[in-house]
């Protein structure tokens, strides 16, 4: 690690500032950021910076990260960046160079209380050069410029995120139940299951319980476990967690199961409802249909009452004539 | 007491027809929407099964091939049995389909529950719920037909969320038992499809023209009001051909002699054409706006614009379709639709950013809705509606080839150029070309049409009628005057003509 002397120049802080940073691609030999440069904004906005860098050293990856410092103090950036094996990191806090008017900085890189050297890269970035090797160099790295005001940000090293379900998982007693983790762009050296009974978590060991679990590493990023015949005891909370060089990372699930009996009360009233309006439908037609043969009936039947005055009129229309004649 | 059957009203155009559009609603939105609704469970039961997710898609293609497929079989029972066992049936077959996937153990039971027996219950559906609204409308039957229509894009719109919902609560095991439910209600709507026999009144006027073959249909037809009168000399027609026993025996079921209707080819040619580039673009709306940058959420959303505005267009087309500028030409107004979805497409490549695509999505809701409205209105208008019960049946089995088809080709075309644009290019040059054949070639059967009018208006003896035809006699009247047997009454209202359809 190299030392490094800060220089302050005479700046005001009178704009508002821009960051940046760059993105890790994969883990691999060949590094390879690309990014376009944009525009700086009035506002605080994310800029992207065209650069490459690669190395290789004795197979640890490289990996360079630069944040560009925002002007307003007070606010305080943040960066995650996720690393998964060993690396040498490179972390770079820069002020823009139309501000660098600004008079007595003096810079600190801190991990939590301790305070690390630092080297000024140039005349308005520092850096610190960091050789990321086990779970205890990952935490909160940050740069403080205490000028008039202080302006810091902070970086996040982490080992990579699992993805489990928020929504819980519905099985039904008896069924088989596969659950599913999954790693984002990093495959983990190894995936571990755990159950939690009571309030402590139990590693699933499928090779012992062969008939119950099963689990399955479909790919490198994905895990499945499956459970069989799942009962209600095996209601709860479950975790999977992938270990990475530099850590452990864990997903958590929520599995719950239900009887037959839930899904079929809304069944059992919706088919109840369906019977009862075709039979409501079928009612109402041979009501209607009554309806319609009695008002025919009746028209017929005053139809022949008609007929039978005419026919009665007739007779007596030639009665008449005949006792005329 | 004489026989009314010589007076019988035409079909009804309202009263109890409202609630059979209210069944045909609940049916076609079944049919339509349901295969769609069903993507929501396909991840989950992808993990289940652990099949890849092509395995998991050929439930929804096979289901979409039963349903369009078993067209022909649909019409062949309507013809048998009459609309309403037809499609309680199908609702039946429908809820067993579900119910039985609810407890499937492996992917091929589902393609059976879900694929076949869903998908052939759904088919017995959609056919006679859309002979039925021939059966019940004349002068209002687009409206009707696009009111129905719109069952369609309601459903999508409730089964989607509620299928979300569902699945949250019960898992897919449960909502499969509990759509086998929701699907018991196209039983509801099948008791609604009370049987009539108003359609067999207005198509007498096809038995004494168009020969025994109609005759027959009409016959075994499900509607049995037949003036003794009419059955008489008819009856001895049909001895006098015993020889052709196996095709009539067909055609009691199947109307084969529709190969020979030109209206029929034209629209069966123009739609099969029409079908080739249709779906694709619904299918790949979502992936191109996320191949552009566009948020999941922004993409999902531009379905649901396209949605409500089907929603809203298919009632309004069924509307403008009925009105009396439109009616006699609703053809032209048919091919005037496929032309305007393919235009749509076409220019779709040229619209950039969100505000494109939003653009685009209400266009093509628009052109999508007033397409479908017609779909079937405008082949009952060609063939009338005694034929069209086995009209509709030939139609989707040859539709059901390019509908399953295209959304492949499009597939293959994004797959092997990279690009979308050739997808939708191809679409909506297909729907274009479609669309202007379908113009030219029903121009050329007005032509026709009107002309074969005229020559058995001068080959018919009646003084009285030659006469009255020549009084008033409109522009309007040669247009539609072959149409189909279903605008003499039209007609006869306008005109006070009664001769035709109280039969010889």
């Amino acid at each position: 690690m190299q030392a490094g002397l800060h220089e302050s120049s005479p700046e005001s802080m009178t704009s508002t500032w821009t960051v940046s940073w760059q993105t890790q691609g994969s883990p691999s030999d060949h590094l390879t950021l690309e990014h376009t440069v944009a525009v700086s904004g009035p506002d605080l906005t994310t800029q992207e910076f065209k650069q490459a860098t690669k190395e290789n050293m004795s197979n640890v990856t490289f990996v360079e990260y630069e944040v560009l410092l925002p002007g307003v103090s007070g606010t305080s950036v943040e960066k995650n960046i996720t690393l998964d094996s060993a690396t040498r990191i490179e972390l770079s806090c820069r002020l823009d160079s139309k501000y660098s008017h600004l008079k007595s900085l003096r810079v600190t890189w801190k991990r939590g209380n301790e305070t690390i050297r630092h080297i000024n890269k140039t005349e308005n970035s520092w850096s610190i050069q960091l050789m990321i090797l086990d779970n205890s160099k990952l935490g909160s790295y940050s740069c403080v410029l205490q000028g008039e005001e202080e302006i810091s940000a902070v970086f996040h090293l982490q080992v990579p995120k699992i993805e489990g379900k928020e929504k819980p998982i519905i099985s039904y007693e008896g069924d088989t139940v596969v659950m599913t983790c999954k790693s984002f762009d990093y495959a983990p050296i190894a995936w571990t299951w755990y159950v939690t009974n009571g309030s402590e978590q139990i590693a699933i060991n499928d090779s012992l319980l062969a008939d119950k679990y099963v689990i399955n590493r479909i790919s490198a990023n994905v895990t499945h476990l499956k459970i069989l015949k799942v009962t209600k005891e095996d209601d709860g909370v479950y975790w999977c967690e992938a270990a990475f060089e530099l850590g452990k990372s864990i997903g958590k699930l929520k599995l719950k199961v239900l009887s037959l009996m839930v899904p079929l009360k809304p069944f059992l009233a919706i088919v109840a409802e369906v019977v009862i309006i075709v039979t409501m439908v079928f009612l109402y037609e041979m009501y209607s249909k009554k309806k319609e043969k009695r008002a025919e009936y009746e028209k017929e039947f005053d139809q022949v009452e008609q007929l039978k005055s005419e026919e009665s009129n007739g007779l007596e229309n030639s009665s008449a004539r005949h006792r005329k004649t | 007491p004489p026989t009314n059957a010589g007076q019988a009203p035409g079909p009804p155009d309202g009263g109890w027809g409202w609630a059979v559009v209210f069944g045909a609603f609940i049916s076609i939105g079944f049919a339509y929407a349901f295969p769609k609704g069903l993507a929501i469970f396909f991840k989950e039961i992808q993990d289940f099964f652990g099949t890849s997710y092509s395995e998991i898609a050929w439930v929804s293609s096979i289901m979409l091939a039963t349903t369009y497929g078993a067209g022909p079989i649909s019409s062949i029972l309507v013809n048998r049995y009459g609309s309403r066992p037809v499609v309680m049936f199908g609702g039946l077959l429908c809820g067993i389909g579900m119910v039985s996937a609810a407890f499937c153990t492996s992917i091929l039971q589902l393609y059976i529950c879900v694929g076949f027996i869903t998908g052939f219950g759904l088919a017995l559906n959609l056919q006679p719920s859309v002979i039925m609204i021939g059966k019940y409308f004349l002068k209002r039957r687009p409206i009707a037909n696009g009111l129905a229509m719109a069952g369609s894009p309601v459903m999508l719109c409730t089964l989607a969320p509620l299928n979300q919902f569902l699945f949250d609560n019960f898992g897919w095991r449960g909502s499969f038992l509990i759509l086998g439910a929701i699907l018991l209600n196209c039983c509801v709507a099948g008791a609604l499809f009370r049987p009539i026999g108003a359609a067999t009144a207005s198509v007498k006027t096809q038995v004494t023209e168009k020969g025994t073959d109609a005759l027959k249909e009409e016959v075994t037809g499900d509607a049995v009001e037949m003036s003794t009168l009419t059955d008489v000399p008819l009856k001895d027609k049909m001895e006098d051909e015993e020889e052709k026993d196996c095709c009539e025996k067909i055609n009691q079921y199947l109307d084969f002699s529709l190969f020979k209707h030109r209206g029929f080819l034209i629209y069966l040619i123009g739609n099969v054409l029409m079908f080739l580039g249709f779906f694709a673009p619904i299918v790949f709306l979502a992936p191109y706006a996320k191949h552009i940058g566009i948020d999941e959420y922004s993409a999902a959303f531009l379905l649901s614009i396209l949605a409500i505005v089907d929603m809203i267009a298919r009632p309004t087309t069924g509307i403008i379709a009925n009105s009396k500028w439109v009616r006699p030409r609703i053809q032209y107004f048919f091919s005037f639709a496929i032309t305007f979805n393919g235009t749509c497409h076409l220019l779709c490549p040229l619209a950039s950013g969100y505000t494109g695509l939003v653009i685009y999505s209400i266009f093509f809701g628009l052109a999508f809705g007033m397409v479908c409205a017609m779909l079937f209105e405008t082949l009952m208008d060609l063939v009338g509606a005694a034929r069209f019960t086995s009209a509709v049946g030939l139609v989707t089995i040859a539709e059901c080839c390019t509908i399953l088809l295209g959304p492949p080709i499009g597939g293959t075309l994004i797959d092997t150029f990279g690009d979308y644009k050739y997808m939708f290019i191809k679409c909506g040059a297909v729907m274009v070309l479609a669309g202007t054949f379908l113009f030219i070639m029903n121009y050329y059967n007005y032509h026709m049409l009107a002309k074969e009018e005229k020559e058995r208006k001068s080959k018919e003896e009646h003084p009285t009628s030659v006469r009255t035809e020549n009084e008033g006699r409109n522009n309007w009247n040669k247009e539609t005057a072959q149409n189909g047997p279903e605008l003499e009454p039209l007609r006869e209202e306008q005109e006070g003509l009664k001769k035709e359809v109280n039969g010889t």
